[in-house]
């Protein structure tokens, strides 16, 4: 069945390759991205900023995630199963989990293809302003790795988000719209109480009682201080593993409960 | 042919039951497919035909029961059945976009062929549904009805499977379109299997070896088309176009057949040449008995002699009906019950 899994890959990276959707997103996406971080390298000297200035990139993508993912993801199963072709696609001896694994693998590659694209940026002042890109930390292979990382970690769970809000609707906008929430509410989660120190033995507040029970998820967004000096928190990498795997399977139960 | 070296049917099914929320689909439904064989399987809205075609092919499971396509227990393993079968489903979805060549190749590369075995399985099949070099070219959203469902059939076609099984395959299709499917079944009978559900039954009856009839989740007859005409149509129907008058040709056809009635009499033309229906309880044996007579009573100039066959029709009416009003009284019932 894996022959099904790199067949599908390779059809829905080429769908996305000749969709207008994609290009006008991806360009509209890099555009601010870049413009955004050219002011903050501009500013870098002025503000507080604590963390090395590429991981200010890393946060940018991240952030801007939730428009992003949408327009990788919204099609690849709503659209199927609208047309109904998903079951045209059952009956070739092919089995829900390829269908699952080749639709996510291909949103998450085009997702790393962006990434590579913003990471083109400081690379850019790296050949262009040498002597600006050594004073900005820019030279600095562990910042790269680490903020790359980063996001090859959290864009597998957004990716894996969208393709469950696509396999629960037959209406693209409403995949679209649902994996936009989703994804929103994650990073708001994670983004709960951030830069607050944790005080895991006292339970006088909610946040006590949500770093109980949330794990890894609690201050997620804290961990790109290791990601960003190029320190790999293995923890963050496998709670984003268990969330592609809890979204990827209730996107398979849902492709099968469509065939029942 | 002994049992040793009898070959296996390509389905087999026994007792298969499948039920969706409150409505039994299927109610135990038993049958078999041999090689090569063309089976027409019939029936109503909602008889259960789609269900069973999907059960088939592997894409649900069935509640109970055990059925075996090319020799693969569905139970076990449905899925690899897949690797065995084509499959056109009903209203066949493709995805509108593509042109037929990358769809084709899609598929192929999805059921596991590659390199040149791809591209000849891709050629044979486009030349069996001919479909021609420039159709192949154009996008699917930009085909016709037809060409579309021979996108389909070529796609079923592709891995040279030993059944190919066709949900509705000329729904919706002028008659031209409808004989090239007829052309590409028959160019392949023999080879291989087909299951074909269709609600036009003269195209039914004109390519299919036998007939599966089904009625609210339960098979109501099968056979071939001479075995079911015997089987509901318990009379035979003859027709004579004869220069003579009503009394004494009753009276020569009854001297062979005491039980025949004529049904109708009525002048064809002015010669005085008219035609005569009867009814006979016996066979064509005994019609063939009497057509032989006629001939030999020299007063008597038979111009035409025609054994009316009941067409498939008539078949399918009379067999779904009794189902029909069973299940009929039965809602009947229970809505008695309910007011009472």
């Amino acid at each position: 069945m894996t022959q099904g899994y790199w067949v599908i890959l390779r059809t829905e990276i080429f769908s996305l390759f000749i969709s207008p959707a994609t290009y006008v997103s991806t360009f509209y996406f890099l555009a601010l991205l870049g413009v955004g971080f050219r002011f903050f390298i501009e500013s870098f000297p002025a503000t507080n900023w604590i963390l090395p200035p590429l991981s200010s990139l890393a946060l940018g993508l991240l952030f801007g995630a939730p428009a992003l993912i949408p327009f990788l993801t919204m099609r690849t199963i709503a659209e199927e199963r609208r047309l109904g072709t998903l079951e045209t696609l059952m009956t070739a001896p092919v089995d829900a989990v390829s269908i699952i694994a080749g639709k996510w693998s291909a949103s998450y590659f085009f997702y790393l293809l962006i990434c590579c694209g913003a990471y083109s940026y400081p690379l850019l002042v790296c050949i262009i302003f040498p002597g600006q890109a050594e004073s900005l930390g820019f030279l600095k292979p562990e910042h790269w790795i680490g903020g790359f990382v980063f996001l090859m970690s959290f864009g597998a769970s957004f990716c894996a988000i969208g393709i469950f809000s696509s396999s629960i609707t037959r209406n693209q906008m409403v995949a679209g719209m649902l994996s936009f929430s989703l994804i929103t509410l994650y990073l708001a989660i994670m983004a709960f109480s951030y830069g607050e120190p944790t005080k895991i033995d006292e339970f006088r507040s909610y946040d006590d009682l949500f770093a109980m029970v949330g794990g890894s998820l609690h201050r997620g967004l804290d961990k790109i201080q290791f990601f960003a000096l190029g320190v790999l928190h293995i923890p963050t990498i496998l709670h984003q593993l268990i969330v592609v795997f809890f979204f990827l399977s209730l996107a398979k139960l849902q492709v099968e409960k469509i065939r029942h | 042919m002994s049992a040793e070296t009898k070959p296996l049917p390509i389905i087999e099914v026994l007792n298969l039951k499948k039920r969706y929320g409150l409505i039994q689909a299927l109610k135990g439904i038993s049958f078999s497919v041999g090689k090569g064989e063309i089976i027409g399987f019939l029936g109503p809205n909602g008889a259960g035909k789609s269900t069973t075609l999907k059960i088939l092919s592997g894409l649900i499971p069935a509640d109970s029961g055990e059925a075996k396509v090319c020799g693969v227990d569905l139970a076990e393993e449905g899925g690899e059945v897949r690797n065995h079968i084509g499959f056109l489903p009903e209203n066949n979805p493709l995805p509108e976009e593509l042109r037929v060549i990358e769809y084709l190749h899609f598929r192929a590369m999805l059921k596991g062929l590659r390199g040149s075995r791809k591209r000849d399985r891709i050629r044979i099949a486009l030349d069996i549904c001919d479909l021609e070099r420039k159709v192949s070219e154009r996008k699917i959203g930009n085909l016709s009805k037809g060409y579309r469902q021979r996108v389909g059939i070529a796609d079923a076609l592709l891995t040279e499977p030993r059944l190919v099984i066709l949900d509705e395959p000329t729904i919706g299709l002028d008659p031209r379109q409808s004989a090239v499917t007829r052309k590409m079944m028959e160019r392949l009978r023999g080879e291989v299997t087909f299951l074909l559900s269709s609600h036009i039954l003269s195209e039914v009856e004109a390519c299919c070896d036998r007939m599966i009839i089904l009625s609210h989740g339960q098979i109501v007859t099968e056979g071939t088309l001479n075995e079911l005409q015997e089987e509901f149509i318990n009379r035979t129907i003859f027709e004579v176009i004869a220069l003579t008058d009503r009394m004494s040709l009753q009276k020569s056809v009854r001297e062979i057949d005491q039980t025949c009635e004529l049904l109708q009499d009525e002048p064809v033309d002015v010669s005085g040449k008219k035609r005569f229906i009867f009814s006979t309880e016996k066979g064509e044996v005994v019609v063939e008995a009497i057509l032989r007579y006629l001939v030999k009573i020299p007063d008597l100039r038979v111009f035409e002699f025609q054994i009316e066959r009941p067409d498939l029709e008539t078949i399918f009416l009379r067999a779904t009906k009794k189902n029909w009003e069973e299940n009929d009284l039965l809602g009947k019932r229970s809505r008695r019950f309910k007011i009472e």
